[in-house]
């Protein structure tokens, strides 16, 4: 970083030429260009040769050739594609509906008078595992869920339940890696949640308890509308980060078994860096961008007309 | 910024319930077992990395490191360059951090304090950027990276990181609240615009700046899939990759290695966070309000 006295001497070199120095337009392309130009380089240009890739067929090695809307046609008859997105709707909207519910649940029973030490443990415990990377995640729970000497295939035992051999059974792998998800990132959630609900007026519910309002109403039509533009926020991000979910599928079970954790975005990593499909890779990104867009976009008109702005 | 780690109990909708005692013991002893669930695989990780081979994993499960050793832990640097991965893990989110936050800092100073042409136009088109997920553009950046020749250097991953579409639209925000009056009396003082953000905005943003800090650092720490597609050799790769590849490469390792390996990688970040916990937690609190 710059020294202080280069800093002073800019600044008096700026200021003793023109006095209002934010006045000179070249200054502010000066501030934005280094971000513009690469903006322009990892995030437009890609951006753009994506879509045009998309309209290719390439293998790395021999010339691409034009091939229209060909790719596209091709995976609307390819019945992996259909297979894949099934999955990763499953998964995303499993890990809505678990991380939104459970989320509050957990934020509405921590946010009240309890036992400090309790509250501390809680709070820690829960975000503990939002830290650590997928992979170190994968890893270890391949190991917990492990029918032979997982522990809690053990315990569960003890209980007299069998669980299924995880993830080699094409029915159990999804429910598993949706349960390791929502063990690994509730935490955010949760403080999300926690974070909406101490934003809420304390007077208003006071006010309601006042003119009678027991607390099922209280929390119906006082906290939980005052909360709409958390819960609204919480639903678009789980669903836009679960939609694009690949690390757990790709370390756990590589897809498999059958097929059956296969994601959108393992699809797209297999076509373009194992089968080197640049092409068609590209036609899935795109359409992986179109369904990331739409939802973007509703979020963007969901929080103007859904939510209770203050 | 929002304080989330102190329980707020005035602000909170059910405080002044008048709750039966039973029901609140009830709920009590489920978050206590809820936090021990939480909790246990990590815990089971750390006992299993510390006992020897022949009594981890024996069941029922072992809460105690007995018979206690250490071995597991010399042992991984036989079977894969830690050291090393460790070190590229940190060189480059250090770099990813610092230098996205230093391109986004000027970048929002740009559209919160100086008037050009077009500042709006170019702060819309990258906020649209928002909208672009990883994967679209990750195709054309392999390629690019093919053309320069930096497959398996950590450039490949650092540079297209520079850029922060969030961050600068996060800080722009922050900025815009920080009165304009400040830079008018620094200015009279004779400031300038470098002495006005780095010496004035920056100080007096840095909840908002050690917030991106912390997540970007995160990020880039836990990342699995960009050193995936573009890292490919031992030497060269991340922690994440290096833990995967210890459990399943050729070689592959025995359970209680890689269990010692992940509480490496591990620990310290769940150290960091007892130590920071809450300038963590409230910084997840203001970018997930904010954003």
């Amino acid at each position: 970083m710059t020294s202080r006295r280069t800093l002073r001497a800019a600044g008096r070199v700026t200021t003793s030429r023109r006095p209002r120095g934010h006045r000179q337009p070249w200054l502010g392309y000066a501030f934005v260009g280094p971000a513009v130009v690469l903006f322009l380089v990892f995030i437009a240009g890609p951006f753009i040769a994506a879509i045009i890739l998309s309209l290719y067929s390439w293998d790395l090695l021999t010339p691409a050739t034009f091939v229209g809307s060909g790719n596209f046609v091709a995976l609307f008859s390819d019945p992996v594609l259909g297979k894949v997105l099934g999955t990763t709707f499953v998964f995303a909207l499993a890990s809505v509906v678990l991380h939104v519910v459970g989320g509050l649940l957990l934020a509405l029973a921590v946010n009240r008078q309890m036992n400090r030490a309790l509250s501390y443990f809680v709070r820690t415990t829960v975000f503990f595992p939002f830290l650590i990377s997928w992979a170190a995640v994968s890893l270890l729970w391949k190991y917990v869920l492990d029918p032979s000497f997982g522990f809690m295939s053990y315990y569960v035992g003890q209980l007299g339940i069998t669980l299924p051999d995880w993830f080699t059974d094409p029915t159990w792998a999804l429910p598993a890696i949706i349960g390791i998800d929502f063990w690994h990132t509730i935490g955010f959630t949760f403080i999300i949640m926690l974070a909406g609900l101490q934003t809420v007026p304390p007077e208003l519910a006071e006010a309601a308890r006042v003119d009678g309002a027991n607390e099922r109403q209280v929390f119906w039509n006082v906290t939980l509308p005052l909360m709409s533009p958390t819960l609204f926020f919480a639903t678009i991000i789980t669903f836009i980060g679960a939609f694009q979910v690949f690390d757990p599928m790709k370390i756990i079970t590589n897809g498999g078994p059958n097929d059956s954790t296969k994601t959108i975005v393992m699809y797209l990593y297999e076509q373009g860096f194992q089968a080197f499909q640049i092409g068609y890779a590209s036609a899935i990104a795109v359409i992986v961008f179109v369904i990331v867009m739409s939802v973007t976009l509703l979020q963007f008109w969901g929080s103007r007309r859904w939510v209770y702005e203050s | 910024m929002i304080d989330v780690t102190t329980p707020r109990t005035a602000a909170a909708g059910h405080a002044g319930r008048k709750k039966s005692p039973t029901g609140s013991v009830v709920l009590d002893v489920m978050l206590f077992l809820i936090g021990i669930v939480m909790v246990a695989p990590l815990v089971w990780m750390i006992v299993t990395s510390l006992t020897a081979h022949s009594a981890a994993f024996s069941l029922p499960p072992n809460w105690i490191p007995v018979p206690f050793t250490i071995d597991n832990f010399t042992e991984i640097p036989g079977l894969i360059p830690f050291g090393r991965m460790f070190l590229n893990s940190i060189v480059l989110a250090v770099i990813c951090t610092v230098g996205s936050l230093f391109f986004s800092i000027l970048a929002a100073y740009g559209f919160s304090r100086l008037r050009f042409r077009g500042s709006r136009a170019i702060l819309i088109a990258l906020l649209g950027a928002l909208m672009v997920p990883a994967q679209l553009v990750v195709i054309p950046v392999f390629i690019l990276m093919r053309n320069l020749g930096l497959i398996d250097n950590l450039a490949s991953l650092w540079l297209p990181a520079l850029i922060n579409v969030f961050q600068i639209f996060f800080l722009t925000q922050y900025f815009n609240t920080i009165p304009r009056e400040l830079d008018e009396a620094a200015r009279i003082d004779g400031a300038g615009n470098l002495w006005i953000l780095f010496r004035m905005l920056v100080p007096l943003s840095t909840p908002a700046i050690s917030a991106l800090a912390i997540l970007s650092f995160e990020a880039s720490w836990n990342n699995y899939f960009g050193p995936l597609i573009f890292l490919s050799s031992p030497e060269s790769m991340t922690l994440p990759l290096g833990l995967v590849t210890l459990q399943s490469g050729f070689g592959a390792a025995p359970a209680v290695v890689v269990f010692a390996a992940i509480t490496v990688v591990v620990l310290p970040v769940l150290i960091f966070f007892l130590l920071f916990q809450r300038t963590f937690v409230s910084s997840i609190a203001a970018v997930g309000i904010k954003g």
